[in-house]
Parts: structure tokens; sequence; C-alpha cells
């Protein structure tokens, strides 16, 4: 009884969350949404008992994309100068004009059937079992890891390096010419 | 499932018998109900101990500072003034609650919140004693990194929330500064995980001996130098001097909080305090033994053991937090330029050194000490307190 309240808990958290991001027209309360969503979302894979999972989607989303998020907003700002206070900070950055929607709208529609593709083979052969008794998670990640999926592991790695280098390159001090 | 405190009382024959009777009494089976009981108290019980700790972190903080400055520091209050932070508290509820008029309202009145939130989830796995920790999640130190980065969302949100220059400047800092320094710190804690072979703050601490020459800040070169590298980055993390530029009141006033009065600011200060504590907990579990008691006294004695523990846990978490203070009020603040180099150009690379350092040294010697390598007679006492 206790999994089930925690799991509508984290459900309501993140269907409501992911909903208030898309009705809001501030940006940055867009971004707190989606903070709620991500953690109904931790919360969903921790009722799973996938513990490794839910700690890593608070580490990656929670303490590095929606900061790194803000960041963005913040730094990059809106176009429109009314809707910047007497400061010169941008109190409500733009939300995106027609070409942004459309793309939206376009891509939404892509992943909404491709996920209803998915569900759809689910719900068809769903069968009620009985949840499997809680075993601890790191292990046999850590083991697939370096086994089954090192190729994987190894390419992001390199990925990660490359991102790193880029950084540099782009922050490192220009020489004048 | 984990380890939790529930699952510490249910040993005992007296908590077995309770939750018979109470089972026979409503008629269905009470385990889970008390369960719940059991860990709503601890939970009230451990936020509001933090919470008086973290309340008297403001007196230390000032009588400390006092007496390294050959001062008196607060004495008006109670016998030594120590009473100062319960009026402190009274003045902090009765002041004006101001919300700018030109702010984020429903930012600025969640930022604090979040602070809050992610110290306290924090103390869900500090591990205060074997048996009286609240849970033993298998993640637990995983777990801690995750909820702890909620702070900086906070510190962020405040500093955007109240739409004024020194607030949004100090937020930046702060969220800068919070996500670069937990690269340092985690790689840190890798380094102890890979010593210990686990995440769950029972393997950290348990991998390790009562005694000091058991401890994993001694247990070979790099884990001590990582010690001082999880340390500093501690420090920076919880926003306390020389790294508190996101609050340094000669640039920006007071940072983030710059805005905020009465029970607000009050969050903030509190989560402050109280995420120092933690840190210097963490700091303590990993690398001084944690709650262990040397010679394993009062083993058999599971009351006395458990208050053992906790005190020499609090004795090593409260001697760091005097270090953290009496850095505050030794050493100057860094700038901005030399906080960054600090950590990505000496910090990180330290800490990955520590990291490799660990891992060869766990290969090569397989997982045994300085101690137990250098001396005989060493290991000989090490494997008889196991």
């Amino acid at each position: 009884m206790f999994t089930n309240i925690l799991f509508l808990m984290s459900a309501v958290l993140t269907v409501g969350g992911a909903f208030a991001v898309i009705l809001t027209k501030n940006i940055m309360h867009a971004c707190v949404y989606l903070l709620s969503s991500l953690l109904g979302v931790a919360g969903l894979y921790v009722t799973l008992g996938a513990d490794f999972v839910a700690a890593t989607q608070l580490v990656v989303y929670v303490g590095g994309i929606v900061i790194l998020m803000v960041f963005a907003v913040l730094l990059t700002g809106g176009s429109d100068a009314q809707k910047e206070n007497k400061f010169g900070l941008s109190k409500i950055p733009l939300m995106g004009n027609n070409k942004t929607y459309t793309i939206a709208w376009i891509t939404a529609f892509v992943v909404f059937m491709t996920l209803i593709k998915i569900i759809s083979n689910i719900i068809k052969y769903y069968k009620e079992t009985e949840v499997s008794a809680y075993t601890a998670t790191v292990e046999k990640i850590g083991m697939l890891l370096v086994t089954d999926h090192v190729l994987a592991f190894e390419i992001s790695s390199v990925l990660l390096l490359g991102a790193l280098v880029g950084a540099a390159v782009i922050a490192r001090p220009r020489k004048r010419e | 499932m984990n380890d939790s405190i529930v699952s510490f009382l249910s040993e005992f024959a007296i908590y077995k018998a309770f939750v018979a009777s109470v089972s026979a009494k409503i008629g269905f089976d009470a385990t889970s109900l008390l369960t719940f009981v059991v860990f709503f108290i601890a939970v009230l019980l451990v936020v509001n101990v933090m919470a008086l700790i973290g309340g008297l972190g403001t007196y230390a903080e000032r009588k400390i500072s006092a007496d390294l400055q050959a001062r008196q520091g607060p004495n008006r209050v109670g016998p030594y003034g120590i009473l100062q932070f319960l009026a402190d508290g009274v003045k902090m509820i009765t002041k004006e609650d101001i919300i700018p008029r030109m702010s984020d309202k429903f930012l600025f009145i969640v930022a604090p919140l979040l602070c809050m939130v992610g110290v306290f989830a924090t103390l869900a796995v500090l591990p205060f004693a074997s048996g009286l920790m609240l849970t033993d999640l298998n993640i637990g130190v995983f777990y801690m990194l995750g909820v702890s980065s909620l702070v900086g969302v906070g510190i962020f949100l405040g500093g955007y929330a109240s739409n004024s220059k020194w607030s949004m400047l100090g937020g930046m800092r702060g969220a800068a500064q919070i996500i670069s320094y937990e690269i340092p710190v985690t790689l840190s804690i890798l380094a102890i995980v890979v010593l210990s072979g686990g995440l769950s703050m029972k393997t950290l601490v348990e991998g390790q001996l009562g005694v000091p020459w058991g401890w994993n800040i001694f247990h070979n070169p790099f884990t001590f130098i990582g010690f001082f590298v999880f340390f500093i980055g501690a420090l920076a993390e919880s926003n306390r001097a020389p790294f508190d530029l996101p609050e340094a009141e000669s640039e920006l006033v007071s940072g983030y909080h710059t805005e905020y009065t009465g029970m607000r600011f009050a969050f903030f200060a509190l989560a402050e305090y109280v995420e120092v504590f933690v840190l210097c907990g963490l700091a303590a579990a990993l690398f001084l033994g944690g709650y262990l008691v040397p010679f394993n006294l009062g083993k058999g004695l599971p009351l006395l053991e458990q208050f053992l523990q906790l005190g020499s846990f609090v004795t090593k978490t409260l001697l760091l937090y005097y270090v953290v203070i009496w850095v505050r009020w030794t050493l100057p603040r860094l700038r901005v330029d030399q906080l960054m180099t600090l950590c990505w150009k000496y910090l990180t690379p330290i800490a990955l050194f520590n990291l490799i350092g660990c891992s060869f040294w766990m290969y090569f010697f397989e997982g045994k000490s300085l101690w137990v390598l250098l001396f005989k007679s060493g290991a000989k006492v090490a494997a008889g307190h196991h």
C-alpha cells in the first residue's frame, strides 16, 4: 500500500510538473516545474526498485541539467526590450516564436506517435505480475557496464572528453589580432 | 530491504512484543503501521535536533569568532549567552516578512524551501550510529550527493528571484561554485568508495577501524591527500569562508539572500549551518572512522554501544565543525578567478590522481593499509579488532 501511495504521489508530481511546464509563460518557472517533474521521475524509479537510477536521476538532472538550463536562460536572456526591468535583467525571457512552435509541434507529434507505438505493445500483452523482491542494483549495473556494454561506456567517455575539450577551447581567452 | 532504525529496533524482543500486542488490539498486523510511526517519530526527532544544532551553530560561530579575536561574544541571554540563538529565532519570527515588489514572488518563496529540503533530505542517510541512522540506503553517498544538489538550485533561484544585482551576482557565483566543487568532492568520495567497495554508509564506515590508524584518512597517502581535497571542496560547497563569495559582504552586501528578511532569511542561514554539519559528518564518516568506537567498547550492550557510537560520531563532527569556523575567521576570502583556478587546476587533477592512486593501491596491495604493510605488529593489532 505504501509503495502504491508513493507511486501515485510521484506520478502526480511528474505529470503535474510536466503540465505546469508547458502551461506557464515564464521560462524560469518552467525550469522549476521541470525540476519537480524530474524529481517525480526519480520517485517512480524508486518505486520500481531501481535505486541507483533514481539517485543518478537526482545527480544528473537536478544537480546538472536544471542548473545548466537556468544558467543558459539567464545568460542568453530575451530579445524583447520591454520585458526587461529597470535593472536591465530580463524578467520574462521569450518562450518562442512561430518557427520554434512549429518545430516543437512536429517533434511532439513524432515523439507521441513513437511512444504510442511502444506503449501499445505493453498494454496489449500486459499481465498482472508480482513485483520482484528488492535487490541491490549497483553491482549489476557496474558489472554490465564493464562487460556487456563496455563499448557504449567507452564511447560515452570519449564524448565527454570531447565536450570538455570543446568547452575549454570556447572558454579560452582569445588573443587580440 | 535496507537496514534502518526500524530493522534495528525489531531485533529487540520488547519491540516485537509491542508490535504483537498492538496487532492484537487493533485486529490486523501492525508492523507496517508501527514502522511508519517509528519513522515519523525518528524523523521528527532528527530534524528538530539538527535544527537545534543549526541554531547552536550560529551561537558557536559567534562565540568562537569572538574567542579568536579576543572579544566576549554574546553574553547577555542566558548563561554565557547560550540562549542567544533562541532570542535570534524569536526576533526572526517577529520581523516583517518583506517580498520585494519587483521580485518573482513564486520563486522568491520557493527558493529558501528548496535549500531547506535539499539539506534536510541528506539527514536520512547520515550515519549517527550503527543502529540509530534513519536508513542505510544501498546507495547512501550517491543519494546524499543527489539531494544536496537541490541546495545549489535554491541558492541560484533565490538570487534570481530577488531581482537585485547583488542577489543575482551572488546566486550566479553560488551556483557556479557549487557545481564546480562538486567534481573534486565527488572524486574524493569515489576514492573512498573504491577502498570500501560499496556506496552504503554502513559499508563505508565499517570498512574502517575504531582506532586512528584504522581510519581511511591514514589508509594510504592518497586518502590522506583526498581528505584535504574533500574538506576544501566541502567548505566551498557549503559557501563557507574562504569561499563565501556568494555572500561576500564587502562586494555584494549579502549575496543571494540580500533581499530576504525574517524567517525566509533564517531558512537560508539554517540550511547553511545544517549543511556544514552534514558535510563535516560525511567527512567524519568517510575518512575519520565515523561512528566506530575504539576497541569496540560497549559491544554486547546495544544501548551503551549505540550511545558510544553516537558520541564518537558527534565528537568527530563537532571537531571538524570547529575547524570550519576556525578557518572562516582566519583566512581571507578568495577572488572569483582564484576560486575557479583552485578548483579546476589544482583540486580536480589532485582528486583524479588520488582516485587512480587508490585504485592502484587496491590492486597491488589488496586493500591493506599502509600500517599493515609497514609493521607486522600493526597488522596484528588491526586484525585483532576486525
